[in-house]
């Protein structure tokens, strides 16, 4: 006899008050369903602009030139289809393919994406940032860096992928003296700091993707990037118009590119992290190495 | 000057007494209130002039610039969630609407003289000021001057840091900005994680569904008023125990159980501190002018649809944040309710079993040491090593969690697969505590192991006998190192009967 026993004596009774305690709950069971929040399907050819009051054709009817007060939409020349081909054949074919259509690789399709109907703006934006042609072909992600064609060159293999299958979106040339930075402030806070971060530093995103900073980098390629989505960042098309495009590329080429930024050091835009570091070693460090200067040691 | 006009003077002062216009004043109010007693102890309170115990001190003055800066800042700063439509001198919010909050906080650093540098210091001092509660418990701590009888002081401390942690937090959500607002979001969602009373503690203490508009006036009231005043009720009984405890010391030179050796308040320790103040004062003063912290304009005002990457808490929270990051995403549904694991166990049940077992560590002690005696001296952390190591690992469980609330940053910095960093930081902070824990306690015991650790070395005299053969001579210790009786300075027992202050040292013993 003991304490044990006693306690076994009363293990009935704490199973019966548990499950009476417990019952209640049963009323909820099965309640519970998961909604199916898909998003819908994008098409890979529906990147043109909705909002144009400038249309521009050719003889055979092609619109070769859109947009309004905001962005012009080019397309490239179709005099610099012989270069292009030349120059594709010399710097893309080799993983791309002679005809742009993509090679699997190891196995994998997609690897070396079909690159026909992708666009002019597409094609401009992976050549003119460095991106491509890629210099390490291993790696997840083609990182901007000193591009390695000019960009009239690149303008003219867009020229060429186009010829294949005229689609859009053309190379934009954003007009900013029309845009309103606030509204641009406004607009990056909701659609691109998620990734880009708010102060535009760019930052780790999952399995060794990257979204990159977006400091020095010029107007055009804001407004192609934004509209084509390279790799993992969405395309936007219908959500933003032309307008509230330019905005965030004036906010981008201006205020993230020279921020109004008083208080001192940036510290390198990593936030709390940095301040956390400066304020425990620095600031704390100091006091306690002043503790120990004025202090007794013994 | 004449003759007769100096014969003035001199007896102008012997009629004001020995010690002056100062002494005089002071006796007419001992005279009238009675503060000779009370004054002459604590003038006479003595201060161990060990630099570790300087530690609490960069806390206490951190808390006087956070008053000083926060009164200030109240001033200019409106607590309204109201929204109002921002034309200030900030270009690119020009036109948003923003809340009343964050549009006076702009305004504090863009149009406010000298705001922006207040801002600035108010912040950085509250880093300083919890992470000197931290170095200072920690000090605490390892040398276990939270034995008998210093319990009490250990849990009033403990409560100060979990009180400063929580103000810091209040004080971060206030210019509802993009950052600080995704703060409040998963403060509030670690609330409604809470079993069974989570969702009405969330809607009590936020007073209602997020986003509302009663939260930034409540944090508000919280922040400056009531918060503040606990903090200082404690701090003021926190120092009360610790003058009627008087200070613990580390062993040697003449230090024993039953005295305190170290300078008397006045004149030592007083000129001594107000120095520190001043030194504390200037670093955090450099700190806002010369390095950014939190620049709310550029995050924008707090919207729910609108988030940015890359966001930490500050430091104090880090550990909590990076609990969250790193857990599994236990989570299932059962019973009509999603039953967040994911959320309860990193942020409310593991920060409640470390609180708690800090609290009642000096009685857990007790209990494992079956030491049930009074300790004024100090112990050296490696004679103690269990209560070393424990407090070792803890600590590097904590900083683990601390780094893991940067997972991000770490991958973008380094250029490192986020996914990896991730795994990585759930191994380490794993691993790391339990490898922590046996190879402190064996450094400990080592060190133990070292003869005349802690004392400094003499030079050993080698000399070459005749027959050839070298032989080493250890030279006899510092005079300083040897442990011998300090002469005490006598103690008055009247301000009258005061004989002078002996000039060469203001060292003294008194009695407890």
């Amino acid at each position: 006899m003991g304490v044990t026993s006693t306690l076994l004596r009363r293990v009935p009774l704490l199973l019966a008050a548990g499950l009476v305690a417990s019952a209640p709950l049963l009323l909820f069971v099965g309640s519970a369903n998961a909604n199916n929040l898909n998003p819908p399907p994008t098409t890979r050819k529906n990147a043109g602009t909705p909002n144009s009051t400038i249309v521009v054709k050719n003889k055979a009817g092609v619109v070769i030139k859109y947009g309004n007060k905001y962005i012009t939409y080019k397309a490239p020349s179709s005099k610099l289809d012989t270069l292009g081909r030349a120059l594709f054949l010399e710097n893309c074919a080799s993983c791309h393919g002679t005809e742009a259509d993509g090679v699997p690789a190891n196995g994998t399709s997609g690897a070396y994406p079909d690159l026909v109907g992708l666009g002019p703006a597409t094609i401009d934006f992976w050549i003119d940032s460095g991106r491509m042609p890629a210099k390490d072909l291993a790696a997840v992600e083609a990182p901007r860096r000193v591009p390695a064609l000019t960009p009239a060159q690149a303008v003219a293999i867009a020229a060429w992928v186009n010829s294949l299958s005229a689609s859009y979106p053309d190379i934009p040339t954003p007009h900013l003296k029309n845009a309103n930075v606030a509204e641009g402030a406004a607009l990056y806070a909701l659609n691109c700091a998620a990734c880009h971060t708010i102060e535009g530093d760019g930052d780790a995103l999952a399995e060794s993707t990257f979204s990159p900073s977006l400091r020095h980098i010029p107007a055009f390629q804001v407004v192609e990037a934004i509209r084509t989505g390279p790799a993992n960042m969405p395309r936007f098309t219908g959500n933003l118009s032309d307008q509230q495009v330019s905005d965030i590329t004036k906010y981008v080429t201006t205020e993230i590119e020279h921020p109004n930024n008083p208080g001192g050091l940036g510290l390198g835009g990593l936030g709390p992290v940095a301040e956390g570091f400066v304020g425990l070693l620095i600031g704390l460090g100091l006091l306690m190495l002043i503790c120990y200067w004025i202090g007794d040691r013994s | 000057m004449s003759d007769a006009a100096a014969t003035n003077k001199r007896a102008q002062r012997q009629a004001q007494g020995r010690y002056g216009m100062i002494g005089k004043t002071l006796n007419e109010l001992d005279d009238r209130l009675g503060i000779a007693k009370g004054g002459r102890t604590f003038m006479d309170k003595i201060f161990p002039d060990h630099w570790s115990f300087m530690l609490g001190e960069i806390a206490l003055y951190s808390f006087v610039i956070i008053m000083v800066t926060g009164v200030f800042l109240t001033f200019y700063f409106i607590p309204s969630s109201a929204l109002v439509t921002y034309h200030g001198s900030y270009l690119p919010l020009d036109g948003q609407k923003v809340t009343q909050a964050f549009s006076s906080t702009v305004n504090i650093s863009f149009a406010v003289r000298g705001g922006l540098l207040m801002r600035q210091m108010h912040h950085w001092s509250c880093d300083i000021f919890v992470g000197a509660i931290v170095v200072h418990m920690a000090r605490v701590f390892f040398t276990g001057a939270f034995r008998k009888p210093r319990e009490l002081n250990w849990t009033i401390g403990l409560t100060l840091l979990i009180l400063a942690i929580g103000n810091g937090f209040f004080g971060y959500s206030l210019p509802d900005d993009l950052v600080s607002g995704t703060g409040i979001r998963i403060a509030y969602s670690i609330m409604e994680s809470i079993p069974f009373v989570g969702t009405y503690m969330a809607f009590f203490i936020f007073g209602g569904n997020f986003p509302g508009t009663s939260t930034i006036p409540r944090f508000f009231i919280l922040h400056v008023l009531i918060l503040p005043l606990v903090i200082l009720g404690l701090l003021g009984a926190h120092l009360f125990l610790l003058v009627r405890q008087k200070h613990t010391q580390f062993p040697g030179r003449g230090r024993t159980e039953k005295n305190v050796v170290g300078s008397p308040m006045f004149p030592v320790f007083m000129a001594k501190t107000t120095g520190f103040l001043f030194i504390v004062s200037g670093i955090t003063a450099l700190l806002g002018a010369f390095a950014q912290v939190n620049p709310i304009w550029q995050f924008g005002p707090y919207d729910a649809a609108r988030i940015s990457y890359a966001v930490q808490p500050d430091w104090y929270m880090g550990f909590l944040d990076g609990a969250l990051r790193i857990f599994p995403s236990w989570s299932f549904m059962a019973f009509g309710h999603t039953i967040p694991l994911e959320v309860t166990i990193p942020a409310v049940i593991f920060p409640g079993i470390i609180f708690n077992i800090a609290y009642l560590w000096p009685m857990l002690e007790r209990k494992f040491t079956k030491d049930n005696e009074i300790h004024h001296l100090l112990d050296r952390p490696s004679d103690r090593p269990k209560r070393t190591a424990a407090g070792v690992t803890v600590l590097v469980m904590l900083s683990m969690l601390h780094i893991a609330s940067s997972t991000d940053v770490i991958a973008n910095f380094f250029h490192l697969s986020l996914n990896a960093v991730l795994w990585g930081m759930r191994i380490l902070t794993v691993i790391l505590p339990i490898v922590a824990y046996p190879l402190t306690y064996k450094l400990c015991k080592e060190l133990q192991g070292v003869r005349g650790a802690g004392k400094r070395k003499t030079p050993n005299i080698v000399s070459r006998t005749a027959e050839g053969a070298y032989v080493a001579t250890p030279t006899p210790a510092y005079g300083e190192d040897v442990g011998h009786e300090l002469e005490a300075t006598p103690v008055p027992a009247y301000i009258e009967s005061e004989p002078e202050e002996p000039l060469e040292s203001g060292v003294r013993t008194v009695d407890r």
